[in-house]
C-alpha cells in the first residue's frame, strides 16, 4: 500500500513548531525539577537505610571550597551551550550531564551530518534526538557495565587498555578539530594559537581547561564577526 | 562499610532514578521524532542523527564506565553508577567525590575511613555542587533562547551570524583543548623543557588524520553512509594509538 503523505504549508509547520516549543518549556522545567527532588533526596534516602544524615557544616565547607568553582561553570555552560542544543537538547542535557566530554560533540555531529543551522525549527529537532539517543546509549552502556561489572572489571582495567581509556576527549578533539579546522582555519588559528602559548607559559592552567573555552571561544567568535563584516 | 553499599537497596534507590531518567530520555526522543514530521522533516535524516549519535556515544560511555569502576572502590557503585548515568560528568565527580571526602574530614576517597554519615555527606555534597545547570534551565533556559531568537532575528535581516558564532564557539572550545595538549608537552615538567606528556597530542594528531581519510572516502567516493561511524572510528584509531604508544 503506497504511504500517504501529507503536505504542510510553510504557516502550518511553524505554527506545529511553535506549540511543540513551548510545550518543550513546560515539559522541560517540570521534568527538571522532579530530577533536582530526586537527586538531592536521594542522599537522604540512602541515609535513612544506612542510619545517617549528611553533615551540614561539611556540606557548606565542601561547597565553599569546590561547589562555587562548579557553580560559576555551570554559569559558563549555560550560557554556551544552550544556544547550541535549543530548548529541548539543553534541558536533557544538563538533566544527563556528560556535556563536554559527550553531549556537545555528538549533537555538533548530527547537525553537520543532516546540515542543520542554528536556531531553526530543524536544529531543535536534530540537536534532541541526538542527545536523546546518547543518553539513552549511556544508560544502556552503563547499566549493561554495571551489571556484568565483575566479568568486565579485568578487561576494562587492563592495564594495556588503560593508556587508551584515558585518552578519550583527545581522541574527540583531534577528530573533531579537523573537521572543524578545514574550513575554518582563518577562525580556528587564533585561539589555537593564543591558547597553546597561554597554556606554555602558564602549565597549571590545563587544570581549568573548561574556565578557558570562554576565552577561546570569545577569540573565535570575535574573528568570525570580523570576517563576517568583511563579507 | 562496601558491602552495604553495594547492598540491594541502594541498588533499587539509584535503579529507580537512572530508570526515570531513561524514561524521560525516550519521552524527549518520541516528541522530537513526532514533531520532525509534523514540520515535514525528511524521516531519513532523523534515522540517520540517531545512528551517528548512537554510535558516537558508545566509546565515550564506556569511559564513563571506568569512571564508575574508578570510583565504585571507595563510594560502592550504585552511587557512582546514578551519578555518571543521569548528570555528573567524567571529569567533574571524581574531583567533586575527592574535595566531598576531604570536606567530610576523610583523608581522602577511601573505602577504609568510610563512614555511613561521610557517604551521605559526600553524596548530597556531590549533588549540590553539580545541578547548577538544572537549576537555570528551569529558570532562564526560555528567557534565554526568546532573547537570542530576538537578536538573532535582527542579525537574520544581515545574512545569520548565529550560525557561523556557534561554529566558532565550538572551534574556541577544540581550540583550547588542542592547545592544553601543546602547552603541556611543551612546559608541563618546566617551562619550555619539552618533555611533557606527549600522548594526548599523538592521540589527537591520529585521531583528526584518519578522519581526514574517512572525510576524503566520503568526498570522493561519495560514500555518504561513511559519515555517521567517521567520529567514533577516529576516535577508536586514535585511542588505539595511545595503547600501542604506552605499550612501546
Amino acid at each position: 500500500m503506497e504511504e500517504k503523505k501529507i503536505i504542510l504549508t510553510e504557516e502550518e509547520k511553524a505554527k506545529n513548531f511553535e506549540a511543540y516549543n513551548d510545550r518543550t518549556h513546560v515539559i522541560g522545567r517540570v521534568v527538571c525539577i522532579i530530577t533536582l527532588i530526586l537527586l538531592t533526596g536521594v542522599p537522604f534516602v540512602m541515609g535513612a537505610f544506612l542510619g545517617a544524615m549528611p553533615d551540614f557544616k561539611a556540606v557548606g565547607r565542601g561547597f565553599l571550597s569546590i561547589g562555587i568553582v562548579y557553580f560559576v561553570s555551570c554559569i559558563a555552560e549555560f550560557l554556551v551551550y544552550t544556544p547550541m542544543l535549543g530548548a529541548g537538547g539543553t534541558y536533557l542535557a544538563f538533566i544527563t550531564g556528560n556535556l563536554i566530554n559527550m553531549k556537545i560533540p555528538c549533537a555538533m555531529n548530527a547537525r553537520d551530518i543532516v546540515g542543520a543551522k542554528t536556531g531553526t525549527a530543524e536544529n531543535e529537532i536534530i540537536s534532541t534526538l541526538s542527545i536523546a539517543t546518547s543518553s539513552l546509549v549511556t544508560i544502556l552502556v552503563l547499566a549493561a557495565g554495571v551489571a556484568l561489572l565483575i566479568p568486565l572489571q579485568p578487561i576494562l582495567q587492563n592495564p594495556a587498555l588503560q593508556p587508551a581509556f584515558d585518552q578519550v576527549v583527545p581522541a574527540l578533539f583531534g577528530a573533531m578539530a579537523y573537521k572543524y579546522y578545514r574550513k575554518n582555519i582563518g577562525t580556528a588559528v587564533w585561539p589555537l594559537l593564543v591558547m597553546s602559548i597561554l597554556f606554555m607559559l602558564v602549565p597549571s592552567l590545563t587544570g581549568s581547561t573548561s574556565f578557558m573555552i570562554i576565552p577561546s571561544g570569545a577569540i573565535a567568535i570575535l574573528i568570525a564577526w570580523m570576517k563576517y563584516k568583511k563579507s | 562499610m562496601l558491602k552495604t553499599l553495594n547492598s540491594p537497596t541502594m541498588y533499587l534507590i539509584c535503579g529507580a532514578i537512572v530508570l526515570f531518567v531513561a524514561g524521560v530520555s525516550v519521552f524527549f526522543m518520541v516528541r522530537a521524532w513526532r514533531a520532525g514530521i509534523a514540520i515535514g522533516m525528511d524521516k531519513t535524516k532523523m534515522k540517520r542523527t540517531i545512528t551517528a549519535s548512537a554510535t558516537f556515544s558508545v566509546l565515550p560511555s564506556l569511559g564513563i564506565l571506568l569512571g564508575v569502576i574508578a570510583l565504585s572502590g571507595a563510594l560502592g557503585t550504585p552511587l557512582p553508577w546514578l551519578r555518571l548515568s543521569v548528570i555528573g560528568a567524567l571529569h567533574y565527580e571524581t574531583q567533586v567525590a575527592e574535595a566531598a571526602a576531604e570536606a567530610a574530614g576523610l583523608s581522602g576517597l577511601s573505602v577504609s575511613e568510610m563512614t555511613p554519615r561521610a557517604f551521605v555527606t559526600i553524596a548530597f555534597l556531590m549533588a549540590v555542587c553539580i545541578m547548577w545547570g538544572m537549576v537555570f534551565s528551569v529558570f532562564f533556559n526560555k528567557k534565554y533562547l526568546k532573547k537570542l531568537s530576538a537578536g538573532g532575528a535582527k542579525t537574520a535581516k544581515a545574512g545569520g551570524f548565529g550560525d557561523a558564532a556557534m561554529t566558532a564557539m565550538f572551534i574556541g572550545l577544540v581550540s583550547a583543548y588542542i592547545g592544553s595538549y601543546i602547552g603541556s608537552f611543551v612546559s608541563e615538567k618546566g617551562l619550555f623543557t619539552f618533555s611533557g606528556s606527549w600522548i594526548p597530542l599523538l592521540v589527537a594528531a591520529v585521531s583528526a588524520v584518519v578522519m581526514a581519510l574517512f572525510i576524503w572516502i566520503e568526498e570522493k567516493k561519495k560514500a555518504e553512509w561513511v559519515e555517521g561511524f567517521a567520529l567514533a572510528a577516529s576516535m577508536l584509531a586514535g585511542m588505539a594509538a595511545a595503547a600501542i604508544a604506552a605499550a612501546l
